[in-house]
């Protein structure tokens, strides 16, 4: 096991390893180099299950499901919602988080970033 | 000089380099002249406000959405007061075009009073108004005082100032580019009775508004000649540029603590002008290296034939909402904080249009970078110890704004947007508490909610509920704040005109944080031939409690369901002219890990609903008592989780099928090519 750095709620990078982790169960998800939504098990939800319509009507208070799906991405192995995405039908999932590994990786061997409590301090 | 384009326009935000003078100065500043001038300019900038906030006549200056600032000679802006930030971009812009412009002709002098609302040249939409005044010492140029509000009214196609039937810019009443109004401290006449005619809908506001801000510009100026007069002109010159130096490094020294990388959101919009449809009105990508960032806008959709459009610097001016509010909140309010940061918006994308592109409602269009700002930057900061607890979730973002017009009560004509459904919206859910609810206004996070008492008396509204608004939080670990719903009625007078401009009816422009929701969707309710009156006059027990009231609809008359954003339309005395609803906040981290009482707390204090309750968060409890099972709660969410688990697919499968549905194309012609949403044919504007 490496240096890991809290990077969401619940995503951990082993910045040794170069993976993603669940930080709520530690399951190793991907490569960190690699979008950690591919890590995930994938669902797309009807609007309704979550938003209360309270009145039938073509305008209440939930999104439209001929418009858009709420996407949830899931630890396979805890089922913690990591992270969650509202897209409209067929729209491409977002890459959100590109962190560039071998430059987090040097700033820490060179001693110009620490990590404190799984977070990054500068060391002045 | 031309209109500047767009590349000159986000040149002239960054700070304009230190001469040998000004760094002579900052030398000359002894230890403390800094950290006592600095506050001396915060209380002066205090001062300018409250006499803002007491002079304005429109709802919106009333409640403060507006901005006073100090600015160097050469027009970078100093330190400010807000209001809101937004103004902090756009003004050094407005100062430079002056200074490169007019120096000959009309010529810059001491007294000058400069006034502008155009945003093609540097402002937000027009009814943002900016009156500048240079402040001379001893003959010279030392510095600038500026003032800026929101005036709801600009003599455009529909009242309010912010029209959503505009096409083009020669639809949206007055577009003023920068222009000398008044010499000598005083307003030329002639300017003032354009302004009055600008608002024959309501002169009275135009005028005492246009006053406000002069008068609010003049008293910084005021207190900056007597500072000089104190402290000599090397202090104040050496200060301000001082300002400057201490934001621009304390920003570059905190961007460069974060790891450097790509972070993107994708944000979309559910209808442009009064037209429903779908466009992708943000899509953004942070890129941090060192101590710099780029906010790429490449794949926004494209501009559009309605008012949401945006020029470029009023893009920028929705980045510094966040930036100022969460990012750089400790540092002066200085454009200097935005040295470090560059932008790219695609020529024709919706975020840089034409120059003839209607852009009054760029405030709409532009949510979808106010919410999706909170992502990229929480994304990146949330591994820092010096500032994951700024890592938050967007606000309610859904701006509905409201406007109603005619002759009030008093026999005044009037055409005002009411600030409350803008200035309640829910706070975002955050890394250790809930969002605020009903926390402001995400433009302008210091603005007041009016009292209901001032509503009324000042138009003919009569406003029998105005609370918040149950269930309108996204959910989440940590929830958003929820927004706020009233019920206007039409009082005193025969009719009223409204309209509405929104979106979010169909789908959100917010997007959640690490697992959390999105706020709800937005209807568009009113109802006329209303018996709400006669009810209330017969004192029958009429319940305004929202949910029951909607499903029953126990207010007799004929209900209307539309999307939010409403075109022009009179409205008879009595009825309900709409349910003003101000959205909640996005919620932050998965629902199955809040704290099983703070669900229960949320049914007792009415913030959520049962179903709620019960389908997102899994409580279970006695619905009478609302005694918590915290055995039974544990075991329901860890099915639910099974479930999850149970139900999704590996990345790549679910993809595959994902990727194979789309829209309904109809619904597609203002978002562009699918899904790269390219432009397809620029609107044709005669």
């Amino acid at each position: 096991m490496g240096r890991k750095i809290i990077i969401t709620e619940y995503l951990e990078m082993d910045i040794d390893e170069g993976q993603w982790h669940c930080s709520t169960c530690g399951k190793m998800l991907i490569e960190a180099e690699t979008n950690y939504k591919k890590g995930c098990l994938v669902n797309s939800r009807d609007p309704r299950e979550i938003h209360n319509p309270v009145f039938e009507a073509e305008y209440n208070f939930a999104p439209d499901p001929d418009w858009v799906r709420i996407i949830e991405f899931y630890c396979p192995e805890c089922g913690t919602q990591i992270e969650t995405e509202y897209l409209p039908l067929g729209h491409p999932i977002t890459h959100d988080i590109e962190i560039d590994v071998s430059s987090l990786k040097a700033r820490l061997d060179s001693g110009e970033l620490a990590i404190v409590d799984k977070r990054l301090e500068v060391q002045s | 000089m031309a209109i500047p384009t767009a590349d000159e326009k986000l040149a002239m935000i960054k700070v304009e380099p230190a001469d040998d003078d000004e760094l002579r100065c900052v030398d000359s500043l002894k230890p403390g002249d800094y950290e006592v001038g600095f506050e001396r300019t915060n209380n002066i900038l205090d001062e300018a406000m409250e006499i803002f906030v007491r002079s304005s006549r429109s709802m919106m200056g009333i409640a403060g959405d507006s901005m006073v600032a100090l600015f160097t000679a050469k027009g970078d802006l100093a330190n400010a007061s807000c209001g809101t930030y937004l103004h902090a971009i756009i003004q050094p812009i407005l100062i430079k075009f002056i200074l490169n412009s007019y120096q000959e002709n009309p010529g810059i002098k001491e007294g000058d009073i400069w006034f502008t609302n155009d945003a093609l040249y540097g402002g937000i939409h027009n009814p943002d108004e900016v009156v500048l005044m240079p402040v001379f010492y001893q003959g010279e140029l030392i510095a600038w005082t500026g003032a800026a509000v929101h005036t709801t009214e600009t003599g455009a196609s529909e009242p309010g100032g912010m029209p959503i039937n505009a096409t083009s810019r020669f639809m949206e009443g007055l577009n003023c580019p920068p222009t000398k109004i008044g010499e000598n401290y005083v307003i030329r006449e002639d300017f003032v009775e354009t302004m009055s005619a600008f608002g024959i809908r309501a002169p009275q506001m135009l005028v005492i508004d246009l006053k406000a801000r002069a008068t609010s510009a003049h008293r910084s100026l005021k207190r900056i000649i007597e500072l000089a007069e104190e402290r000599g002109r090397d202090y104040v010159v050496g200060l301000f540029r001082k300002m400057l130096i201490v934001a621009e490094e304390g920003a570059r020294k905190r961007i460069s603590s974060w790891p450097d990388g790509k972070y993107t959101c994708v944000n979309f919009g559910d209808g442009v002008g009064f037209e429903v449809g779908l466009v992708r009105n943000s899509h953004m990508t942070l890129e941090k290296k060192d101590d710099s960032i780029t906010l790429d806008f490449s794949g926004t959709s494209p501009e559009n034939p309605y008012s949401y459009n945006a020029h470029v610097q009023a893009a920028v001016g929705h980045v510094a909402n966040y930036v100022y509010e969460y990012v750089f909140h400790d540092l002066p309010i200085s454009s200097a904080t935005f040295s470090p940061i560059d932008f790219i918006f695609p020529p024709g994308s919706c975020l840089n249009p034409d120059a003839r592109a209607a852009t009054s409602c760029s405030v709409m269009i532009a949510t979808g970078i106010m919410s999706g700002v909170h992502n990229v930057f929480g994304k990146m900061m949330f591994s820092t110890n010096n500032m994951w607890r700024q890592s938050c979730a967007s606000q309610g973002n859904a701006g509905n704004a409201m406007v109603v017009a005619g002759l009030s009560q008093w026999n005044l004509p009037f055409a005002d947007m009411l600030a409350y459904s803008l200035n309640s919206e829910g706070q975002g859910g955050r890394p250790e508490m809930d969002g605020v609810n009903a926390f402001g206004f995400p433009w302008c996070v210091y603005g007041r909610t009016p009292d209901i008492e001032e509503m009324e008396n000042d138009l003919p509204l009569f406003i029998p509920l105005s609370n918040h608004w149950k269930d309108s939080c996204g959910h989440g670990k940590y929830r958003g704040g929820v927004g706020t719903v009233q019920i206007w009625v039409t009082h005193h007078v025969p009719y009223v005109f409204f309209m509405a401009i929104s979106d979010n009816s169909k789908m959100q422009t917010p997007q959640p944080l690490f697992g959390g929701y999105a706020p709800c969707t937005v209807p568009g309710l009113s109802i006329s031939n209303a018996d709400l009156m006669e009810q209330m006059k017969e004192g029958n027990g009429l319940s305004l409690e929202l949910f029951p009231m909607l499903k029953d609809k126990s207010i007799g008359g004929e209900w209307q369901n539309e999307f939010f954003g409403r075109a022009t339309r009179p409205v008879n005395q009595n009825d309900v002219i709409t349910f003003g609803f101000a959205t909640g906040g996005a919620g932050y981290g998965d629902p199955l890990e809040r704290e099983p009482e703070l669900v229960i707390q949320d049914i007792k204090d009415q913030i959520i609903s049962d179903w709620s309750a019960q389908n997102v968060y899994k409580a279970q409890y006695d619905p009478e008592t609302l005694r918590l099972d915290p055995e039974g709660t544990e075991a329901a969410r860890q099915e639910e989780r099974q479930n999850r688990i149970q139900q999704a697919k590996p990345y790549d499968e679910f993809e595959q099928d994902w990727l194979k549905e789309k829209m309904d194309e109809s619904l597609l012609a203002f978002y562009g090519t699918w899904p790269d949403a390219e432009v397809v044919a620029p609107p044709f504007r005669p």
